[in-house]
């Protein structure tokens, strides 16, 4: 009696909702705002993929409603009304084989074509410069050996987080891992590719505009492996050239008496024995030379002789620039992209908010194994950036000198 | 018929009754003369009255009692634990003086002894049948028996295996195991397809076996074993800062002339036939005069020998401070700090895997060289 009453109404309700799910899954895929999607490609690689995946899904679709659309058909048609069980046959040797080989068929013409674009991928031959992606736990390495692709490099830069390139231009990146396996992944430029401890892994990445494409590690790599993401930068060629300058400027010491000469000083304590700043020199007017691999497991700290020309940290997962100066520069049309992102991050622009909470208790921000106290399986090395204790005041300096690391 | 414990308690009195004159008589003295009549005469009150009762209750009438009762049952044999109580007692005792190994045998023979001696006293006076008495002994015993003397056997028989393995030489190892073998095999078919063997036959072959074996450890374990000499690396030429001879040493013995690894290489540092060095990296070829590696980075890169000659690559990565056999820093001594592939014959190829920790700002010049070829280098830089 009760399941009857109730009968009509819970199917209604669950139809509602079944219809409401599909609703929304269609609405998702509308999005605007989806900077990590494979259907908008934004160069000639992703372009590859997405010209294999529009027809390989629509295959799949339409062979998932047929299927389906049968087994609707025939729970209907066929469901039981009492009526008695029907002769049973046994052996339909035409209809095996054809419902063999027809889905044969499919996958040998989806495996061609799905081949040759894996080849095409994989190519090296016909790149045109190169840059290196190291992963550690739990941020990228972005390195630029000397070379004359990406119109030439002299000395090698070596920045974190993000990877800027020049558009119109075939980079070859070359990747590996200093710890455990990461992936690489920048939905929009290509697919991804695991970067192994070890081994050299190449990805292909070629941007047609200048912009931000925006990725994240997809190989689970520990605890903060969610906080561990990627950006492509793209300039036009001209203004990678004034990048590249801007990398390869000399260090300029901070004002004598300013604040940020007093962040010079908490720096060189503080942190010059993970964080590299080329061109710091200590008293004597020594070079120094940070020795991360005594403190950090994977033996690598970011390099943050020009961290404010960036505009993330921390595996690119907060911004450096405020809400207001972010949107700027990732709305800015292709013309003003390049000056927007070379104008890294100013004093007005600066995300405090965030820079603060991670120098206050890096740890306490983005998850990493960084506790004194367990630190035994790694004979007492950090994964990622341990508390410091720093004072509010040191705080302040340690920021004044940052922003003018650019 | 006097029952046992009649006799104890005559016995008993006659000694009070003999102890009590000949203390009176020698010793003297009233106190130790009373005691011991009065210990006589309660003795044979108590004798009296065992005689009287005939020893418990078991009635006078009751005549089939005499042969059934616990009491009157057929006395056990005599035990042998402790004989080997007394075993585990001398070894601790001289172990003391001794090798400290001894005591803990003593402990453990002591300890097994006392259980077994405790158990087999208890069941075999638990009922006046002994099948039954001695299923109840094997109950308690048999779950800690049989694990303890599983593990002493296996552990016998594995180590007379391991001194005999190392005792044999490289070359009779194989040869001595491959008969063997051989002849379990040959066992195995003979029982398998001739049932009418007798199995004691089989047991008497085993037992042969098991005693040889364990004969040939003791033996072998007594000899000693053979020489075991560790094979040089070329990761100890590094080491030791003997990377720079072109010569053929024990560690380029054997060595692979041809790596397998093929791809996820940072780069083929090529010999040409004209002395050249030249770096060819992955995404950029065309033969460079310097390699850029990551700092803390494991590397590894292929040394391709096409010179017609054997060579072997070096990462020469300057010096470092000399350490003694402890891994203790010596002051003011410095030694090459270098790294090498085996030699590669003729065409061949060598892995060389590699991590460098200091910037070459700091610590290079880095290079890669080859010994005996002059002017083939290829410079390494570390940002
Ligand atoms: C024990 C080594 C260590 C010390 C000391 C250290 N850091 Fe770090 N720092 C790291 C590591 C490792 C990371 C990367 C963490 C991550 O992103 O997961 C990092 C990340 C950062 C970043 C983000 C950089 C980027 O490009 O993403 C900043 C900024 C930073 N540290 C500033 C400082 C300052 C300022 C100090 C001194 C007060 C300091 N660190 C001291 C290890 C250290
Ligand atoms: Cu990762």
């Amino acid at each position: 009696m009760v399941r009857e009453m109730s009968a009509g109404p819970s199917r209604r309700r669950l139809a509602g909702a079944l219809t409401a799910l599909g609703g929304v899954t269609l609405l998702a895929a509308c999005a605007e705002d989806a900077p990590q999607d494979t259907w908008q490609p934004a160069g000639e690689n992703a372009q590859r993929i997405q010209d294999l995946q529009w027809w390989v899904f629509a295959i799949a679709g339409a062979v998932g409603l047929i299927v389906f659309a049968t087994i609707a058909w025939v729970s209907v048609r066929y469901r039981d009304r009492g009526q008695p069980i029907p002769r049973q046959t046994h052996g339909r040797p035409a209809l095996e084989i054809g419902l063999t080989v027809l889905p044969a068929l499919i996958l040998v013409g989806v495996a061609i074509p799905t081949i040759g674009t894996l080849m095409d991928l994989s190519r090296t031959s016909d790149t045109e410069c190169v840059v290196n992606v190291t992963g550690q736990q739990w941020w990228w390495e972005v390195d630029y050996p000397p070379q004359e692709g990406c119109g030439g490099f002299s000395e090698p830069i070596v920045t974190s987080g993000q990877m800027v390139i020049p558009t119109g231009t075939k980079v070859l990146v070359r990747g590996t891992s200093r710890d455990v396996i990461h992936s690489w992944w920048i939905p929009r430029l290509n697919g991804k590719r695991d970067m192994v401890p070890g081994r050299v892994q190449t990805v292909r990445l070629q941007a047609d505009r200048p912009g931000i494409y925006a990725g994240q590690c997809t190989e689970f790599c520990g605890l903060s492996h969610a906080n561990m993401r990627m950006e492509v930068v793209a300039l036009d060629p001209a203004d990678f050239e004034t990048w590249k300058a801007n990398q390869l400027a000399d260090y300029t010491a901070p004002m004598e008496g300013s604040l940020a000469a007093a962040g010079e000083q908490v720096f060189i304590s503080q942190c010059a024995t993970c964080h590299q700043v080329d061109g710091l020199v200590n008293a004597d007017g020594v070079p120094i030379i940070a020795q991360p691999q005594e403190r950090v497991f994977a033996g690598a700290a970011p390099n943050l002789t020009n961290l404010t020309t960036r505009n993330t940290f921390a595996g690119a997962t907060w911004d450096l620039l405020t809400p207001t100066c972010r949107d700027d520069v990732w709305n800015a049309s292709p013309e003003e992209f390049g000056a927007a992102y070379l104008a890294g991050v100013s004093a007005d622009c600066l995300n405090e908010v965030d820079l603060r909470e991670w120098l206050r208790n890096a740890p306490a921000k983005k998850p990493m194994y960084a506790d004194p106290e367990q630190l035994g399986p790694t004979d007492g090395l950090n994964r990622g950036m341990p508390y410091l204790a720093l004072s509010e005041a040191q705080i302040d300096q340690i920021i004044a000198y940052l922003l003018e690391r650019q | 018929m006097t029952t046992t414990g009649s006799k104890l308690l005559i016995g008993a009195t006659v000694m009070a009754v003999v102890a009590a004159v000949v203390y009176g008589v020698i010793v003297g003295g009233a106190l130790g003369t009373i005691g011991l009549s009065s210990a006589a005469m309660g003795l044979a009150l108590l004798a009296g009255v065992n005689v009287y009762t005939r020893d418990a209750d078991v009635s006078s009438m009751d005549t089939q009692a005499v042969m059934a009762a616990p009491a009157a049952a057929a006395a056990p044999g005599n035990s042998m634990w402790p004989i080997g109580a007394a075993v585990g007692g001398v070894l601790l005792v001289v172990g003391f003086v001794t090798y400290p190994v001894m005591v803990v045998f003593g402990v453990v023979v002591l300890l097994a002894a006392t259980v077994e001696w405790t158990v087999q006293a208890w069941s075999e006076r638990a009922s006046g049948d002994a099948t039954f008495n001695a299923s109840l002994r094997g109950r308690m015993a048999h779950p800690l028996e049989f694990p303890v003397l599983g593990a002493i056997g296996l552990g016998v028989v594995i180590y007379s295996f391991s001194r005999i393995m190392l005792f044999l030489s490289q070359a009779g190892g194989p040869a001595a195991f491959a008969t063997i073998a051989a002849l379990i095999l040959l066992v195995g078919f003979v029982v398998a397809f001739r049932p009418t063997v007798r199995s004691g036959a089989v047991a008497g072959v085993a037992t042969i076996a098991l005693v040889g074996l364990v004969a040939g450890g003791v033996a072998a374990a007594l000899e000693g074993e053979r020489e075991l000499h560790p094979h040089e690396t070329t990761g100890d030429l590094g080491r030791e800062g003997q990377c720079d001879t072109g010569e053929e040493t024990e560690a380029d013995e054997n060595a692979s002339q041809t790596v397998g690894a093929k791809a996820n290489l940072l780069a083929d540092i090529v010999l040409h036939e004209d002395g050249r060095l030249e770096a060819d990296a992955l995404g950029l070829p065309g033969g460079a005069g310097q390699l850029v590696v990551a700092r803390n980075n494991p590397t590894n890169v292929r040394f391709v020998n096409a010179s017609g000659e054997e060579r072997r690559l070096v990462l020469d990565l300057g010096t470092r401070p000399a350490v003694d056999e402890n891994g203790d820093v010596i002051e003011d001594e410095e030694v090459p700090d270098q790294r090498c592939t085996a030699l590669a014959n003729e065409d061949g190829n060598q892995l060389l895997n590699f991590t460098v920790t200091e910037p070459s700002a700091s610590g290079g010049p880095y290079a890669f060289v080859v010994p005996g070829v002059d002017g083939a280098r290829v410079e390494v830089v570390v940002p």
